[in-house]
């Protein structure tokens, strides 16, 4: 009995150090925020004796608000893009016998397998060529490619399992496989759908590599890019840097805590 | 009325194959375009010598580029750093994500919730941001990690935590560590989560329980979860960028660079675009040939 119990307490141990590890830099985030220039310096661990709202102003003194919109049109016409192309290609893919079919299914992986970085120049080069640089809709193209490998095996893997009888009825009837698309197997896809949706915009929302090389002004950076415009002004004024960072993570934060379900769910498909 | 019979199905065939057509080539398109017509630029390009500025002014050099790359010392490093990052990575995310993964599905009884998603948490935040987060933990002048340290009598790096790279490495790690290891978790646990209960009751009548039944049972039965987890966490290992960009910037005297971050500084700052295009094709044999084991480990689960 008494093993049992010394296991327990290693368990919940284990799990609540690692809490702790995870917890503590959010918190030290949003403490930081709301200490003064004097408390930082002689208090890292203290907690501020007040809550002023100074290190906001000057966060928000650098764009962050339109930053936050572009990324969120940005992710908004991405994702939409991600979702819509890679769900009637996965229904091509898992419901007619196209010879070119396993073809199509090995490009789609590899295009998975290839990473941002190691296509960076080119794409630069025809992003720069089409006069495209610094603008929202020359970084949601090259995203919405990126997004599209691994929502199509996402889509895939859930038509596979779909039951056939109804689409079968609806042939008979004379549909089309488009008509079939749109109207049965859509409004029948809800939780694949949110999965996908959620996932991408969290990996847009946080995407760095093609935004820093893209999106050179102002105007147009998504917030990643934007973010590191806190440290350039703010250089050592902790308290302005983390109060951008509070007010750029807390909102995905908090959407994340409302979909977790879907995410987790989208997640986890992966191993299957 | 046979030929009939022949016609009409060929009309509903052709015309199957014109909506499949219309539902499949956006997507094609969208690949093409942008991943793999950049990936035959990358190769083409790879064999030429040519600057930003200079666009239109592209010099044969054959394999000059992969030469400069096996004569290059920071090249080595930054595949070392790789490589590094690679196994601490599996270590770290992987093994830490088996033993929290193992702790939620059967060890505990209670907040298995709340756990879970305070450990996964990170994973959405962008790696910017965690890494803006850690550069306060680490900093010499206002950092708790220096606080802490002492507070508890222990002396701490002289040069910071981020400014000697065989402690700056591990930083990285951490925080790497940080924001993937709940990934990890909710991948393995929901691979334990479809063992089904008779195994455990038969493991528990040979005399296996706890930690020898998951070491024994347990574990080789989610043998091909956990191969997917090394892949994802080898594959994100080989595109780690934002750590080092804003970190270390790769330096000092590019003792941190990784594959990623050394091609964007000779591409888009010493303005090397064949060189980069080398280095990019090197990037590209890894990629595809993790995602080729990806793929075979996923057709045998």
């Amino acid at each position: 009995m008494s093993r049992f119990k010394i296991a327990n307490i290693i368990a919940y141990g284990f799990v609540t150090l690692f809490s702790i590890y995870v917890l503590m830099p959010i918190l030290v985030m949003v403490l930081t925020t709301f200490k003064s220039k004097r408390e930082i310096f002689l208090e890292p661990l203290g907690i501020p004796s007040q809550f002023g709202i100074s290190s906001f102003e000057k966060a928000l003194s650098v764009g962050l608000g339109s930053f936050m919109l572009n990324s969120f049109i940005v992710s908004f016409f991405a994702v939409f893009l991600i979702v819509t192309i890679s769900g009637m290609a996965a229904y091509v893919l898992s419901r007619i016998d196209f010879k070119i079919n396993k073809f199509v299914y090995l490009l789609i992986v590899a295009g998975f397998a290839i990473p941002p970085a190691a296509v960076l120049v080119p794409l630069y080069t025809m992003v720069s060529n089409l006069n495209l640089l610094n603008s929202l809709f020359g970084v949601i193209m090259p995203l919405t490619a990126f997004g599209i490998p691994f929502t199509v095996i996402l889509f895939y893997a859930f038509f596979l399992d779909f039951p056939k009888e109804v689409e079968e009825a609806a042939t008979i009837d004379g549909c089309t496989k488009l008509q079939i698309f749109f109207r049965i197997i859509v409004p029948l896809s809800g939780p694949v759908i949110a999965s996908a949706a959620i996932f991408q915009t969290v990996w847009i929302w946080n995407e760095f590599l093609l935004a820093l090389i893209m999106l050179t002004s102002d105007d147009f950076k998504t917030l990643p890019i934007g973010l590191l415009k806190l440290r350039g002004e703010w250089t050592s004024d902790w308290g302005a840097i983390m109060a951008g960072l509070t007010i750029a993570v807390i909102p995905v934060l908090i959407v994340f805590l409302i979909f977790q379900k879907y995410f987790v769910r989208s997640l986890a498909g992966l191993g299957k | 009325m046979n030929k009939n019979n022949t016609q009409t199905n060929n009309f509903s065939l052709s015309n199957d194959k014109v909506s499949a057509t219309i539902l499949l080539v956006p997507a094609l398109i969208f690949c093409t375009i942008f991943i793999f017509i950049p990936a035959i630029g990358t190769i083409v390009g790879s064999f030429y010598s040519y600057s930003l500025t200079s666009m239109n002014n592209w010099k044969w050099v054959g394999f000059g580029n992969y030469v400069k790359a096996t004569q290059d010392e920071y090249f080595w490093v930054a595949l070392k750093n790789n490589f590094i990052i690679v196994f601490a990575s599996i270590v770290l995310q992987v093994g830490v994500g088996t033993i929290l993964a193992a702790i939620l599905d059967r060890g505990i009884k209670y907040g298995r919730v709340i756990f879970r998603t305070i450990i996964f948490t990170p994973m959405v935040i962008s790696s910017v941001a965690v890494s803006l987060i850690w550069l306060i933990i680490y900093d010499p002048n206002v950092g708790i990690l220096n606080a802490i340290f002492k507070s508890i009598g222990l002396s701490t790096p002289s040069k910071g935590w981020l400014g000697d790279p065989n402690i700056s490495i591990w930083m990285i790690m951490i925080t790497a560590a940080w924001q993937n290891t709940g990934f990890m978790m909710v991948l393995i646990l929901a691979g334990l989560q479809g063992v089904s209960k008779e195994v455990y009751d038969a493991a528990e009548i040979d005399g296996a329980t706890g930690v020898k039944a998951f070491w024994y049972i347990t574990l080789p039965m989610i043998r091909n979860v956990l191969i997917v987890a090394i892949l994802i966490t080898t594959i994100g290992a080989f595109k780690v960028f934002e750590f080092i960009f804003v970190f270390t910037q790769g330096g000092p005297s590019n003792a941190t660079q990784v594959l990623g971050t050394y091609i964007y500084l000779q591409a888009f700052n010493l303005l090397h675009m064949g060189y980069a295009n080398a280095l990019s094709v090197i990037l590209l044999i890894i990629a595809l040939f993790l995602g080729w084991l990806q793929l075979k480990s996923s057709r045998k689960a």
